[in-house]
Parts: C-alpha cells; structure tokens; sequence
C-alpha cells in the first residue's frame, strides 16, 4: 500500500515484551504491529485486536459442504437418474453419511485455509517488507507509527525504557507486492530507505 | 455290439434305447451319458425318468459297474467298481443271479457281490422295464448282456429293434483285416474320410508304416491330421457347416445337412470328389437333391424336409427275434479268460474331446472335465488307496498339510504307465470311486503339430495301450505303474471337492429319506421366514431393513433341477459360444483366470471312512444368481452394475474400470474379470506377449485371428481387458424375443426367450421365463416342487432369481436328520447333517 | 478456564540441553542448510532406485492388465489393497500425532509432529497408488468423479464404499496437506530470512508466501490450527472407518464384521506410531536432533504402541469370540479354519500376525525397554510387519476359502510385479521423506519455541522459585489470562 515511517523496537524474551506491550497501550501509541517468531498466548488480547472470525468462516464453509453433498446427491439419485443398486432405496441416506461427512471436512479445510491466506495477504510470490529478519528466529519486534502527532525521539525513548533492544526508525512498505527474495524488488519502483 | 446282436439272432444292427421308459438301468461300464451310442438321445431319456414328482416321488434306479468314475457312474444311486477285466465276469454273474442260465463265477468283493444281486432282484422286479447296457467291446460280454436283456424283457419295451440305431456300423475285424491286407500289399488304392486311424487305431503306429505299402492314399481330412500326414494325396473336404449332407442316424430318421456359409478355403466336399472321379460331372449338392427329391416324393417335399431338417417315417415297436444259442460259448470264453492282477488301464473318452475330434476346438479343450474338472491335457485319475500304496500320499489319513498341499498346488506327482516297450509318463489326479487297481486316462490326446495351436502338445496319447482281444479291440488292458518322483501341473477349475455339509449350498437327499422327511428342505426354509420373516413370515420383504422395489411386467427367474443335470458341460460351451466368452489357455486356467460364465460345480458325496467308495456326486451349475438384492450392485464405485426393471443384474462393460470389488463381494463367485488382453480387443497394440507373468499359450492368438473372429456372436459385446462380466440370462435372446414380440404387437410367449444353457441341455435341466406369469413353465416348475426347491445362500438374503431341486438319488439310505430344532436355527447349514453318512 | 504456561519440575524436559530461542533455530535448519551427507545420497538413491522398480512394475501391469499379479477369479484382491490399507493406516499417526495432541494439549508433538504429518502425507501418497494402479481399466478412472457428462448425466453409485473411499482419501490427503503446509510457513519463513544462497532466498521466499510473523496473522494461524486439528480428529477416525466398511459392509465372513471401524484405526495408529519411531530413531541420529527428538518422546510413543497394540490384540480376540459365539458356520469356518488353524495354507500368516502385534509389543510395558533405542527401532519394524500381515490375513484368507467350496481358491502368493509395485511405493515414500529432510525443518522450529519456556531443560532449572512463589502472584504470572 505505501511506505510509511516507524519506530522499530526488538525484544529478546517474552516476558519483557507482553509488560513493554501493555505500557505502550497505556501510553496510547498506535501499535503497528508485534513480529514474533512463535505466537505468544495473550498477545493479541494484550494488543487489542479483535478475535478471529475464521472461526465462523470455517463453519460456514463446511455447511456448505454438507448442504452441497446432501443436496447433490439426493438430486443425482433419486430425481435425475434413480438406478436399482442391490435393491437398495433411492433415496439411501445412511450410505451417504461418509461422503456428506468428508466433503463438510473438504469443504471446511480448504476454506478456511484459502480464507486464511487471502486474510493474511499470503501466497507464493507474495513479497512483504520486512522490519528484522531475526523476527522469524528468536526477536520480537514491535513497530510502533510516526504520526504527524509522535516524536521520533520520545518513541525511541519510550520503547528503551520498556526494555527494548537496538530501537531505530525505519521506512517500511507496509502492503505487499509480487516479488522474489532473491532479487530486491521494489513495489512500484519506489527505493526503500532503510534508517539507521 | 454288432457281432454280439449277429450272434444272439437280431442281425448286425444296433438297436434304439428307450431310456425315458426303464425303471431299473443297470450300466456295465457303460458310459452312455458321456460317450456310449447316442449321449444326447440318451440323457433325454435318462432325464425324464429322473423328474420326481412331488405328489408321488418315483424316479428311475440307476446302478452302475465299472472300475473308473464316469460321468455316467457319477450319476448313479448305486454304484460298483471292479477291475476293467473283470466286466465279463460282472456281466455273467448278473445273469446268473436273474435267471441262472449260467453258472456264477466267484466275485471276491462282497459288496460287488451284493450290489450284482441287488441290481438282479430290482431287474426281476420290473421284469418288462429294465436295461441294462454294457459299453465293452468284448464280443462275449455283449452276448451275455444280450441274454439279460431277454431274460428281463427289455426286448421290445427298453429296447427296440423296430427303430436300429445306425451309429456304428463297422467291425473292429474288418480293420484288423485291411491292415494285414496293407501290409501284404493287396491293396492298391486307400481313401479315408472322417477317419484318423493312425492316431485312433490302437496300433496305429503299424497303420502309419502300411500305409507306404499302399500304392494310393488319398485323405480327405479338413486338417493335417496324423493319418494325412503319412498319405499320398490331402484333398480336404468342407467342414461340415460348409457341407451339403444327410445322415439316417436312426432308421426311419433321416436328418439333412446344408451349408451355411460359402467354403472359406479351397475345399471340396469328398462326395462331389468321388462323383467326379467315378466320371459323374455333377456335383453332391445336386445329386443329393436329385435322390431324395425322388425318395420323398417331389422337390418341393424335399425342400419342406430340407427346411426342417428332417425327414421322419415313423418306426414300429419290435422285440426283436432273440436267440441265446451263443450264450454258453460266450460265457465259457468269459470264464476262461485269465484274471488280471496288478493295475488295469482304463481308455476312457472324455465327454468334450470324445475319441479326439475335440482336440481341435478350444472351446472343448477349455471344458473343464465333469469329473476331473480338468481340462487342456490328460492325466491319470487314481484312487486314494493307490495314491497313498504308490506315491505314498494319504488323502483320507494323511495330515492336513499334506492334503492341503495336494489340494492347493496344480503340481501334481507324475507317474510312468508301461505296456513292454510302450509308456506315457503323466501326472495323477487322485478322485474317490476308482477302483482299487485301476488308473483312467483320457484319449484324444497328446496330437500332432500340425493339428494347430489348440492341440497340439496337449497331453499324452494312449490310445496304443489298447490291445486286440480276439477280434475286437479292448480299451482296458494291465499295465506297469512307476513313481516317477517329480511333479507336472495340472489345469484344474475347480479344485476342492466336498460341499462340507454346507445345507445353504447344496442339498441332496435320498428317496427313501425325501418319502420319510417330505418337507425337511420346507421346513429350513421357513424358519428363515420364522426368525426373519416377522409379522407375515414374508423373509423376502421383512428380513430388510429397506422396502422392496416393483417388478411389474416381466422378471426373469431361472430353475435348475439337480437331478437332471448330469455334468456334461454343454451348457457351459453354448453359453461360452453364445456370450463370445475368451478362451484363455492353460496357462491362465492354470492361474485361475478361467472366464466361465457358467460353471457345473462337482462335488463328491463320499464316505468319509471309506473315502473311495463313492456314495453320489452332485453337479451345481453355478452362474449369476441376478440377485435383487445383489451384494455386487451395491459395491460398484461407478454404477457398472446395477439391476433392471425385469429382474437382471445388468452389467454395464464400457462402464467398469475393474475394481473387482464385485467379484469380491458375490458370494457365489460368479464373476469373471478379463486378467490380460484375451481377445486382443482394448486398444493397446501388441500387449499379449507378455514374457515373464502370464505368457498366453498360443491357442489364445489362434481365437482372435481373422478367420476364428468370425464365430463371434454380433449380438453380444467383445469385452476389452480389465472388464468384469458374467452370465447376463442371456440379455440379447430376451431383448430380441421382446422387440420381435413388440413388432408383432403382442405379449411375449413363454419359451420365445431361451437362455444359451437351457436351449443346450438334454436332461432340460434348466428352465428359464417370466415368473410374474403364472402359467409359465418356471413358474409352474416353482409352484409343483416346494419340497425339493432352494435357493443357494437363501440366508444371506440377497434374493437370487435362480432355484434349484434338490438332488435325490435313488437309495434306500436314510440320511439322519438334524433332529427336533429346539434352537432357533438362524441359518440353516449345520455342519452335521449331510457330512456324516 | 485457561491454560497454565507452568509446568511442573518433576516432568521431564522435551528439550533438552541448555537451549535459547536461536540455538533451536540452528541446531534444527542446521540439516536444511547444509549440503547433504554421503549418508543423505546413498539413502536417496536407493529409493530413487525402488521407485523405478516400482514405476517398470506398474508400467507393466498396465500395458499387459492386471493379470500381470497372481490374482485369481477366487482372490480378486491380494497384495494391492493390502498394501493400500497398510499405507494408510500408517499415514494416520501423523494426523494424530498434528491434530489430536493439539486438542488434548500435549507438548511433546511438538517434537515428532512435523515429520509425523510429512509421513502421513507421503504415505497417504503411497496408499492412493493401490486404488488407481489395481484397476484394470485405469484410463477410466475419472469415472469415479461425479462430473456433469454428455452419457444422460451418468452419476456415480453414492452407496459404494469404494466411492467413499475416493472421497475419503482425497479429503485426507487434502486436509493433511493443508494442516502440514500451513504449520510450515512460518518455519519456511525462518529458513527464508535465514537464507544466504540465491536458490534458497528464492525457493524459500516462494514457499514461506510472505509470512511475516505478525501477530495477527499468529491469531488466525492458531485459530486455523486449532480448528484443522479439531476437523483432523473426526478425519481421521472416520478416513480408516471408511477404509474399513471397504470390508465391513460386505458379505464375505471375515469381511463382514462390525468391529472393524474401530478395530482398523487403532491399527492405524499402531502401524502409524511405529512407522514414526521408524523413521525419528534415524532422523535423530543423522540429524543430531537427539536434544529435541527426547528419550521421552520416544518413550510415550512407545507407551501409545503399546496401548493401541492391546486395542488390536482384544480386537482380534473379540472377533474370535463373535464367531464362535455366533453359531455362524460360515463365520466360524472363516475363523478358526481359514486363520486359527495353523495347518491351514495361510494359518501361518495369522500367527505371525498374532505375535508380532499381539505378543511382542506388551514388552513396552517395562519402562527400561521402552527407553531402549534399539528395542524400540527392532520393535517398529516388527509392528509395521504384523500389520501388513494383519490386512493381508483380512483380505486374503476370508476370501480365498468362502462360501461356495467350488470356488476355494489355489495358493496365492504374489508375482514379481507386484513385489515391484511395493517396493515402489517404499521408494516413493523414501525419496520424498530424504527430500522433505533435506530441504524442510523435520520439526517444527516455531512450536518448540513455544514450549521451550516450559519444558526446556534449562527453563526447568530455574523453576525452583516459581514453585515458591505465592499464590496469587503465581496465578498472575504464569497463568494464560493472567488472572483474569
């Protein structure tokens, strides 16, 4: 989407992260976001986010699938082409159960994970920019943003008191693009400044 | 049997065989179902007198003396065995016992002893509707057998000489004759037709050497066949659907011969090569029509006759003029005759193969043997007691494991047979009801190259272990029998013996037990209705949980009475000829791929202390039961099976992709999956040379070249590879029957629709039609036999379409009953019934 | 009510060693990162070899028909579904190990569960082979999809269990592959960010789909795992259950038999937990990986085989019972004749069946053998070779002698194609196993991360003060809603 300006925190242990969260909070800066290399119980609690409906998506789609399977096959075999299997009835509903069953499984799982992604903005190729790649290893990173309202040093100062590590400001694209990881692309040819 | 009915006053002839009308049939190694006279005119009438009916069980007594199982001897109700040698001695001591117009010879077996006066008494009983037959080629016995016959009155009741059987007409005497004739050189010119002496003659190795002392040796064979080989000249004749011919079988009967395709290759029927060599231009097609034009009256009667394919004088009735000045010349010679110890041979024709004409045809080399249920080569069956005296294999004490591995692996032990300087080494099948010393070996086997693919290799020739008795030749003779300790495969369809008492498979029964315990099979029945059938006893429709669909119209049911079958299989060739049903070679029978869609399952009803004394054989035709609640239908992933309106379990062939879930599931094994590229029909080029699993034998490419293609049926599809099939009740005979019907506009006639196997039969064991149609044969088949009808795995509730009769045989053994059914019998197969008798 | 981060001293570390967060991120992408041993190559092109044995054995099988195996008109199934159960069933114990464990919050998956749910996706891949090669016309196989076609439409039979295996395994195979993937991504992330070699930022980039780590995205991503497992779990009892009616709702005694849904996934699970066993006991080895793949990991595994090889062994004795106590000849015969009965052709094979999965694991009720490496290794192998017999006495010995004594069958036993044909499906299973342990993390880097806190060793060690806190502070501190 566009480049904007944050003041970058790290953090190497949990526990000096979920207090440093909740000050920030209270100190009523906009958290960008928290990186971490593990999902931390509480965290999204901590951040004000709200719950996942993936929840309900999943139940909706497997509904779906269960309407779909029920449907579709009473439709095949009792209106559009009834056939005499073993002198069974047509309309044979408890031989059904499995295929109703698993396609309510399908119907849920692929949703869910294609809601998942598409949620997330997550697919091959996908390139996002990234605040510190050991935010996949063993840091916690915490953006906070630069509103015309911040101060760059008061945040840097804040964020050290709260036990963050190696503070910086940083530009950072905060959408994604199509990109390779070998290559540095660049969204929109836009060069990205990356502060001190 | 000509010089026999010469000698005992009636002339040189045969005459005809009533069998629909004896009570009492006593059968001296006679295999008269099989191979003897006329087995098809025969088991007519055998069949009809083993119909029972159910208001006043009666059914013919049939006893049976020979020293091997015969197709005939497994239908017997009593049943003895003797060496081959001893038949004369049998035949005398029978006479002996009806009449005492000999005296007896000592038999040492009591029971053959017991059973000759038993068979006496019975013929003495029904003096008038006896007949008895023997198949030796003993001049004397045939004497003897003649006079019994006059002595129970069977002249001119079972037996008439007003209507002569014309089948066999030649000597033995006059063979042996030309053949020293040949050898002097006294004869110039030799033309064969329908004949293959070298192969045949049981010396015919000394024919073959003749023959080059013969100036001129023409052959008509259609095919290069061993005495073709060693003639002159081969000017083959048409075959015979290619043939213009006539034939008086039975005097008074002539039946007539026309093509029915042009001749495919450059033959010419051996009557026009005659016509023409003895300077007659015309050819046999007009001289035939010109002679019985003139015998019948006029062409135009002649056409009628010829459209019909017969042409009937209707025959007297006629005793005959017996004379028994003969007898006791025959019976000293009999007597007098040295006693054979050691182990006898016993040359036997094989009901498909017959004396080596079917050695040719796949289809009857594919047959699996009524007995044997062997098929592509001989062996030599032998008792158990040989088994376990010669090759040290105990099939009735023996341990489990030792039966199982002579049970579950085709290789069977091989054993040398020798005559002197004469021996075929050929591996053994062990059955119950041989005799003691005696082994069984089919001929018409063990054929030159250059008879084809399909007979050649096949088995070993033992016809040169015939000798020559007097004048005529004699088909048993003593040999040397020797371990030869090592094994050959034999291609068996069926390999395990017994039903196990399994009540719900089969049923058989005697008469005095059917008169004693009517109802017992009924009785079975309804307790499936009493534990399942709930409120209204209906088994049908309440032992489901689901409802039952509508078969309005037509349904499609089939009856099979046990007791008129007899094994011989031609049901099975009609069905493979009719559905286009692959041959696939002894490899692939060897593997279990067999493709028949109907089989005669053969089971032995044996003493279990004396397992070689044979108590009865039971043979269940086995094909698609059309379940309507068919446990195949419901398995199938892509609805390749399912079931019509009428009552068929339909197959759909292009639909299947060969899960085989089907044949799994049908608990009668009923379905045949295409393993390999049979037919040569899917479209993958060149996939029947497979090399190192399942190498086709030759005999399947010979099927499906361009020539043998054209006996396929253009009715029925050419299933490809990987395609499941079964018997259909003939699907395209219905579909034919009910269009034409529907062109003419009105209902469909009883009888219009015949299933392939119904139309083969001779016993007419198989009756075929619309059971919702109560005046149909089936239905009123159903109707007049509740005591003897079953359904095979009535309890499993898949409602199959086809019933069976129960078999009887005709004894006086009361089998023990289940007692009084205290327990409520949720299946009615108890082990204990049947097995222990 | 929430979850404690506490866990008590007195349990055993599942990581061992002293490990921080980096450390785990080494020692696991370590394998990933460097180039493969002599070891990773010779065990590579061996399966690469197998599977061209096997492709040669399916080729052939496909061109000359399914006659090329020493299947008969009595046997219609042999070696080829036998092998298909045997694949699946094994393919269980991943999706057990992912999904159940999730549900009943048991840390120590987070150790073997990577590599247990890429073993049930390689060998849900194998077990698919059976169904489509067996066919004898597998040109057709699209038959079996329900699509809208121009033959009236013709559907498909609804009622076949064969069809609800078609929708079965595909479902498996599916969802599997999802879960899998989607627990991946952020480890794919880690080896991305990590990567220093052009390929790898490319390949890796690729693959990770841009995960950044962001918590918000770790909400949906629990959530999505939580409600996977909780689909995973009915999944997986219901994929063999459906397996099972293959058998269950058939005729055939033997076949037909009601215990068989439960009976056939305890099975699975029992082949499944061992084939695991199989394959970690040498991961962990080569890998190094011993620090996180515990002798505890092992040992609770092994407790599972032993449990779940009991279920079986009373199983099998309930079947017996029933078929005695049933009265049912037919049942009987199929019993104690066709299998019980060591004179039998194939009694032999039930015995072995017995002692290998009835008798030998109750040796894992001692706590020293269940902690011994070798045993365990030795043990495995044995199990997964009593289930293949198992399946193999199911199909074959109820069928070869059933209801019509016509129609018992001669012996069978397999021909080289088919022998081929399996040895395929372990080549394939192989090479795709060294491939996903050459290029993937075999555990779960970020899952171990999560626990590490509670069950590794060194967090461990300092516990000792935790466990003198006071209790409302402890509540605060340690518990998930802190308190709340």
């Amino acid at each position: 989407m566009s480049v904007k300006k944050f003041v970058v925190g790290n953090f190497d242990d949990e526990a000096v992260l979920f207090p440093a969260v909740k000050k920030v909070r209270r100190a009523g800066y906009r958290i960008h976001d928290v990186f971490t290399p593990f999902p931390i119980h509480g965290l999204d609690k901590e951040m004000g986010l709200r719950d996942t409906s993936l929840h309900t998506a999943g139940f909706i789609f497997g509904i779906t699938g269960t309407t779909t399977a029920v449907s579709f096959i009473t439709w095949a075999l009792t209106t559009d082409w009834p056939i005499n299997f073993g002198g069974k009835p047509f309309f044979s509903l408890p031989a059904w159960i499995p295929i109703t069953f698993e396609l309510t499984v399908l119907f849920a799982a692929v949703g869910m994970v294609l809601t998942f992604c598409w949620l997330c903005q997550l697919a091959p190729f996908v390139k996002k920019d990234h605040f510190n790649p050991r935010s996949t290893d063993d840091t916690f990173v915490m953006a906070l943003e630069c509103t015309d309202k911040t101060n760059d040093e008061e945040l840097i100062a804040f964020l050290n008191s709260v036990g963050a590590k190696d503070v910086s400001v940083q530009y950072r694209e905060t959408g994604w693009w199509l990109g390779r990881y070998d290559q540095d692309t660049v969204k929109y040819g836009k060069k990205v400044e990356a502060a001190s | 049997m000509l010089q026999a009915n010469e000698a005992s006053g009636f002339g040189r002839k045969l005459p005809s065989y009533q069998f629909d009308a004896a009570k009492v049939i006593v059968s001296l190694d006679a295999d008269f179902l099989g191979n003897w006279m006329n087995p098809v005119e025969n088991g007519v009438g055998y069949g009809k007198g083993r119909k029972i009916d159910e208001k006043n069980p009666q059914m013919s007594k049939h006893y049976q003396f020979e020293g091997h199982l015969s197709t005939t001897g497994a239908n017997a109700d009593e049943r003895f065995t003797h060496r081959p040698s001893e038949t004369g001695a049998v035949a005398l001591a029978l006479l002996a016992a009806i009449n005492g117009s000999v005296s007896a010879p000592s038999i040492a077996d009591a029971k053959l002893k017991a059973g000759i006066e038993k068979a006496a008494a019975d013929l003495k009983t029904h003096n008038g509707a006896g007949l008895v037959v023997s198949g030796s080629n003993d001049v004397n016995v045939q004497i003897v057998v003649n006079a019994i016959n006059a002595a129970i009155g069977a002249y001119g009741s079972t037996i008439n000489w007003g209507v002569t059987s014309n089948y066999r007409q030649g000597v033995d005497k006059r063979v042996s004759d030309l053949l020293s004739q040949m050898e002097a050189g006294q004869v110039g010119a030799l033309l064969i037709a329908d004949a293959n002496p070298v192969y045949t003659y049981f010396d015919g190795e000394r024919f073959g050497k003749a023959l080059a002392k013969v100036k001129l040796t023409v052959s008509f064979s259609e095919r290069l066949d061993e005495t073709t080989a060693l003639c002159q000249y081969s000017v083959p004749t048409h075959h015979f659907l290619e043939s213009w011919g006539d034939a008086e079988p039975k005097s008074g009967l002539v039946s007539f011969m026309q093509p029915t395709i042009h001749p495919l290759f450059k033959t010419r029927q051996w009557q026009t090569s005659l016509l023409k060599w003895s300077g007659n231009d015309t050819t046999y097609e007009t001289y035939l029509r010109n002679y019985w034009s003139g015998k019948i009256g006029s062409v135009e009667l002649f056409e009628e006759s010829l459209s019909r394919g017969i042409w009937e004088t209707p025959g007297t009735v006629s005793a005959g003029a017996y004379s028994g000045g003969a007898l006791a010349n025959a019976a000293n010679a009999i007597s007098a005759a040295p006693k054979v110890s050691g182990a006898e041979i016993v040359l036997y024709q094989k009901v498909s193969i017959g004396a080596g004409a079917g050695a040719s045809n796949p289809w009857l080399q594919e047959l699996p043997d009524p007995i044997s249920k062997a098929c592509w080569g001989n062996y030599a069956l032998i008792s158990m007691k040989m088994a376990k005296e010669l090759l040290g294999l105990d099939l009735v004490n023996g341990s489990e494991k030792s039966k199982n591995n002579y049970e579950y692996y085709p290789q069977k032990p091989v054993i040398k047979i020798a005559i002197g300087e004469k021996s075929v080494e050929l591996p053994v099948l062990v059955i119950p009801g041989m005799n003691e010393n005696t082994i069984a070996v089919a001929v018409g086997y063990g054929r030159a190259d250059s008879l084809g693919k399909t007979a050649a290799g096949i088995g070993a020739n033992v016809y040169p272990f015939a000798k020559l008795n007097g004048e005529t030749v004699s088909y048993s003779n003593a040999v040397e029998i020797t371990d030869m300790k090592r094994k050959e495969k034999i291609a068996q369809m069926q390999i395990h013996n017994s039903y196990e008492g399994r009540l719900d498979v089969v049923r058989e029964t005697t008469l005095a037990t059917f008169k004693q315990r009517p109802t017992e099979i009924l009785d079975a029945r309804n307790h499936l209705k009493e534990a399942y059938g709930g409120k209204e006893g209906d088994f049908r429709k309440e032992g489901t949980l689901y409802g039952v669909h509508a078969n309005p119209g037509l349904k499609w049911g089939m009856n099979i009475d046990m007791n008129a079958c007899y094994g011989c299989g031609a049901c099975v060739v009609a069905c493979h000829a009719e559905n286009n049903v692959p041959v696939v070679g002894k490899n692939e029978v060897l593997r279990y791929h067999d493709m028949h869609w109907l089989r005669i399952d053969r089971y032995f009803v044996s003493d279990k202390e004396n397992p070689d004394d044979l108590k009865g054989v039971v043979f269940q035709p086995m094909m698609c039961q059309h379940c309507d609640n068919a446990p195949c239908e419901n398995v199938c992933p892509v609805a390749a099976t399912n079931h019509s309106s009428e009552g068929i379990n339909q197959m759909a062939y292009n639909r299947c992709i060969g899960t085989r879930y089907c044949a799994n599931n049908c608990p009668y094994k009923v379905r045949r999956f295409n393993w390999a590229d049979y037919t040569g029909a899917d479209s993958f080029k060149n996939n029947q040379d497979q090399q190192t699993v399942g190498k086709l034998n030759d005999v399947v490419f010979q099927m499906n070249d361009e020539l043998t293609r054209m006996v396929l049926n253009p009715d029925v599809t050419v299933r490809s590879r990987g395609v499941m099939e079964k018997c259909s009740f003939c699907v395209q005979r219905t579909q034919a029957a009910k269009l034409q019907a529907k062109k003419e506009n009105r209902p469909l006639l009883d009888g219009e629709a015949k299933t392939a196997c119904q139309q083969a039969c001779a016993g007419d064991a198989i009756i075929f039609g619309n059971v919702n149609d109560p005046n149909t044969q089936i239905s009123k088949v159903r109707e007049e036999n509740p005591q003897r009808s079953f359904l095979v795995l009535e309890q499993l509730h898949v409602l199959p379409n086809v019933t069976y009769l129960a078999k009887v045989r005709n004894t006086d053994e009361i089998i023990p009953g289940k007692g009084h059914h205290a327990k409520p019998a949720t299946e009615h197969a108890g082990a204990e019934e049947g097995a222990h008798h | 009510m929430a979850l404690l981060r506490y866990e008590s001293q007195a349990r055993p570390p599942l990581v061992d060693g002293s490990k921080d967060y980096h450390q785990v991120t080494e020692d696991i992408c370590r394998p990933v990162e460097t180039k493969p041993s002599k070891l990773w190559w010779v065990g590579f092109l061996i399966s690469v070899v197998l599977l061209i044995f096997g492709i040669i054995s399916v080729a052939v099988e496909v061109i000359y028909g399914t006659g090329q195996w020493n299947l008969n008109k009595t046997i219609g199934w042999g070696w080829d579904i036998t092998n298909f159960v045997w694949w699946v069933g094994i393919g269980h114990a991943g999706t057990l190990i992912s999904a159940i464990l999730l549900l009943f919050r048991q840390g120590w998956r987070t150790g073997v569960n990577r590599a247990a749910e890429a073993m049930t996706i390689f060998a849900v891949m194998c077990a698919g082979q059976f169904p489509i090669w067996h066919m004898g016309r597998v040109w057709d196989a699209f038959f079996v999809l329900p699509y809208p076609n121009t033959r009236g439409p013709l559907w498909v039979n609804f009622n076949s269990p064969l069809l609800w295996d078609v929708f079965a395994i595909s479902t498996y195979f599916t969802v599997s592959l999802l879960f899998w993937y989607s627990g991946l991504l952020p480890d794919l992330a880690t080896l991305r960010d990590r990567a220093k070699v052009k390929w790898r930022k490319f390949f890796y980039g690729v693959a990770a789909f841009g995960w950044t780590g962001s918590t918000k995205h770790w909400q949906r991503h629990e959530a999505l795992s939580l409600v996977l497992a909780g689909l995973s779990t009915p999944l997986v009892l219901s994929v063999h259950t459906i397996v099972s009616f293959d058998f269950a709702t058939s005729v055939i005694p033997g076949w037909h038999t009601t215990i068989f849904p439960p009976y056939f996934v305890a099975g699975a699970i029992f082949s499944g937990f061992a084939m695991v066993q199989t394959l970690l006991l040498v991961t962990r080895k080569v890998l190094a990986l011993e620090d996180y793949i515990t002798i505890e990991h092992i040992e609770v595994m092994n407790k599972v085989i032993v449990l779940t090889g009991s279920i079986v062994g009373i199983a099998y004795l309930t079947e017996l019972f029933m078929a005695w106590y049933s009265a049912v000849p037919a049942e009987n015969f199929a019993f104690f004749e066709n299998r019980l009965n060591l004179n039998s052709p194939y009694g032999w094979s039930y015995w072995l069946m017995m002692g290998c999965n009835v008798l030998s694991p109750q040796i894992f009720w001692f706590r020293k053998m269940r902690r011994n490496i070798l045993l365990t290794f030795f043990m495995s192998i044995l199990v997964n070779i009593g289930m293949w017999f198992e399946r193999f006495v199911i199909i074959v010995t109820s069928i070869y002698r059933d209801y019509l004594p016509s129609s018992w069958s001669t012996y069978y036993s397999p021909s080289i194609w088919e022998i081929g044909f399996y040895m395929g499906t372990f080549g394939l299973f192989f090479t795709c196993y060294f491939l996903f342990a050459k290029f993937f993390p075999v555990i779960a880097i970020a899952e171990i991360k999560h626990i590490l806190k509670k069950n590794g060793e060194s967090y461990k060690n300092n516990m000792t003060e935790v466990e003198q806190e006071e209790i409302n502070k402890f509540g605060h501190d340690h518990s998930h809603d802190h308190g709340a």
